[in-house]
């Protein structure tokens, strides 16, 4: 079997950890006790760039800043349409300082950048990923609850010009959609129907032809937070389930420790941000 | 009970949010409709539905906090606008035209219920009060409820009892046994009385014609009406059946035309004129029978409102149909029950008059009568088709026994 491929995931934006550190909680899995060690993320963040470039990504760095140690999650950034950037709105005060440094950041690179209403909380491609499914149109699954606003599915499709359909995450400990959903082709995800309610498990089966279903305890393992370049699938950890059956469908697996990230709750995808992505039709090409 | 609405927009139909939505409000034991759903023709065009959530204020607020998590949020809550009538009688441009149902409107961030339901009234809105009034009677500086945005509307409330009431959801039929229809009015009446509530009848001439003013005379001496509305020729043929033995110049005794009897009535209401009121003639002995005479006797209030085809009319006839209407919104508190006796006109009239939670009885040799009450908005009436003396007669001796 050959695994197909997203169109998107070849120009990937990063951001070195120099100023990361588990320095607030909240996600049920930072401890602020839980020391980081700096050296050891460093290296672990290098080690996933590299990966990704020998995938065929081109990896793209922007400055880290002190007074935003997650900025290193630049899956939070925003979400990337074509020229078109929507940057994130954060419900924690801790990260909503972030948000102007990634306009500043998309705004000198060439994108347009377009936001959402001061009332709506949304967490940028953490918490959307595109699917398109073989012959169909694209659809971006938003996660809601812990991070997001289910109302801004509305204000998104009105701004990308594509569907939303808001998914609730009902497991804080799977707080974003990107913990519980892997884009991996025109046919494949990966999914984490646990992190999910009744609703949103429908959604997702409804538009995914063949699911790889983790179990809660592979869901736990950040499995899903993989970063896919085309037949490449770049994970924080491999259940050995897993990993049989992405290689069976054709994919290669390159398992990336990220553990000092998992620290804060992050794993591969949420220190990457797809440059690449379009999510609709429009008029004026990428910038490049 | 309390009805909220809330609004739901984007892909609500594809992510299966519209149908969370809905299960929610069921789960939590309110109920729902949707006033006013859009689907995206496409799955790029986004879909929107208002839906009006109803259910016990303990329930309500959590669900709606519940559905805000949803993307479902409140409509707009707004206070409502007020502009002050300008003249006398004149309302401002865009004034809200009321329903005859029970409403609220907003004022000031908190819902001020309506006193006084009635249609095709304006809202006027005074320190802590809310009341519908008429256009005639505005006036200038009246301060004037603009457009419908704080105004809500409650849906008729069901009868407190189905199983009684459930013939009230049918349409109006003449293919109904009657005299089932008759005891269910009766029953209807005697609930009303026990609550403490008025009765108003409302009577044409033909319930003089077809011989039923002796027994509606019968309800009103054993206190069954509380106010009585009619015109010039119910009130004149009840004196003129009474005095001469006709009606119209017809025996109501035998059904036959008597020598001269077409100025019968032209006579009845100038010997009534010569008195001065119908209640100095009854004083004066013309007038010893009948439903008027029944009035005057029990001290029931009567309105009689005129037309123009009126001969005379009797002095009592109100012939300014404004002063009439007022007239008879006086006597519309604490009425629970109309009964609509073979009247078009003055049925109609009061139907315009009377809030929607009055249970109203209309009865009619002729449908048409019957539905057009309901066209013009009181959709409370129940029809039944039937000749209105046998339907008074059985109504009399369903409540009082044969007489």
């Amino acid at each position: 079997m050959t695994a197909g491929t997203l169109g998107w995931g070849r120009r990937i934006l990063m951001c070195p950890p120099r100023h990361f550190g588990v320095l607030y909680e909240i996600n049920p899995w930072m401890q602020r006790e839980v020391v980081v060690e700096p050296d050891k993320a460093v290296e672990q963040w290098e080690r996933l760039g590299a990966a990704l470039r020998a995938a065929g990504a081109e990896v793209v760095e922007m400055e880290p800043r002190a007074e935003v140690p997650d900025l290193v999650f630049t899956a939070n950034a925003g979400l990337v349409n074509g020229d078109q950037f929507i940057p994130s709105h954060f419900r924690h005060p801790e990260r909503q300082a972030e948000t102007q440094v990634n306009v500043e950041w998309f705004g000198r690179h060439g994108w347009q950048v377009d936001r959402l209403p001061d009332d709506t909380d949304h967490e940028g491609a953490g918490d959307a990923l595109p699917f398109t499914p073989e012959g169909g149109r694209t659809v971006l699954l938003s996660g809601y609850s812990f991070r997001s606003d289910a109302g801004a599915a509305t204000e998104l499709a009105d701004l990308l010009g594509c569907p939303v359909r808001p998914v609730q995450l009902v497991d804080p400990r799977l707080y974003h959609l990107d913990l519980t959903f892997c884009p991996l082709d025109g046919r494949r995800a990966i999914v984490a129907p646990t992190g999910w309610d009744t609703y949103g498990r429908k959604v997702v089966e409804a538009l995914v032809p063949e699911p790889l279903v983790l179990t809660e305890d592979e869901a736990l393992s950040f499995c899903a937070n993989s970063v896919v370049v085309d037949g490449t699938v770049v994970m924080p950890a491999t259940p050995a389930r897993v990993g049989r059956q992405l290689e069976a469908w054709g994919f290669e697996v390159v398992e990336c420790r990220v553990d000092e990230f998992l620290k804060a709750g992050g794993g591969c995808r949420c220190l990457t941000l797809a440059l690449d992505v379009e999510l609709a039709k429009r008029a004026v090409s990428p910038p490049g | 009970m309390g009805t909220e609405t809330i609004e739901v927009t984007g892909h609500i139909v594809d992510s299966l949010l519209l149908a969370k939505i809905l299960d929610a409000i069921l789960d939590a034991g309110c109920d729902y409709e949707i006033s006013d759903v859009r689907i995206g023709k496409t799955s790029l065009d986004p879909s929107s539905a208002r839906i009006a959530v109803t259910g016990d204020d303990g329930a309500l607020g959590p669900l709606l906090d519940e559905l805000q998590v949803h993307g479902a949020n409140r409509t707009a809550q707004v206070d409502a606008r007020l502009e002050p009538a300008e003249r006398d009688g004149v309302l401002p441009a865009g004034f809200y035209s009321t329903t005859n149902l029970a409403s609220d409107v907003r004022v000031d961030g908190t819902w001020v219920p309506v006193g006084n339901p009635e249609m095709d009234c304006a809202l006027v809105v005074v320190p802590g009060a809310a009341r519908t009034v008429p256009m005639h009677r505005v006036r200038a500086g009246d301060l004037v409820v603009v457009g419908s945005d704080a105004v809500r509307v409650h849906a008729p409330a069901r009868a407190r009892d189905t199983q009684v009431f459930e013939f009230m959801a049918s349409e109006v039929s003449s293919e109904k046994p009657k005299a089932v229809l008759v005891a269910q009015v009766a029953g209807r009446l005697r609930a009303a009385r026990e609550r403490g509530g008025r009765i108003l009848v409302v009577a044409g001439p033909a319930v003089v014609h077809t011989g039923g003013s002796t027994d509606l005379a019968r309800l009103v001496e054993a206190g069954w009406v509380d106010v009585l509305f009619a015109g010039n020729g119910f009130a004149t043929h009840d004196i003129e059946s009474n005095v001469l033995g006709t009606s119209l110049g017809v025996s109501v005794s035998e059904g036959v035309a008597t020598e001269g009897g077409h100025a019968n009535h032209i006579r009845v209401i100038n010997e009534v004129r010569r008195h001065g009121s119908i209640a100095a003639a009854v004083e004066a002995g013309i007038v010893s029978g009948g439903v008027m005479h029944a009035c005057v006797r029990k001290g029931v209030p009567f309105i009689l409102a005129g037309s123009i085809r009126d001969d005379g009319p009797l002095p009592d006839v109100m012939t300014d149909v404004v002063a009439a209407a007022d007239a008879l919104r006086k006597e519309i508190p604490g009425v629970e029950v109309a009964l609509m006796l073979a009247s078009t006109l003055h049925a109609i009239a009061t139907g315009n008059c009377l809030p929607a939670g009055v249970e109203t009885f209309c009865i009619d040799i002729n449908q048409a009568v019957v539905t057009k009450l309901a066209d013009r908005g009181s959709h409370q009436a129940l029809g039944i088709v039937t000749d209105v003396g046998l339907f008074v007669r059985q109504l009399a001796d369903e409540l009082l026994g044969p007489r």
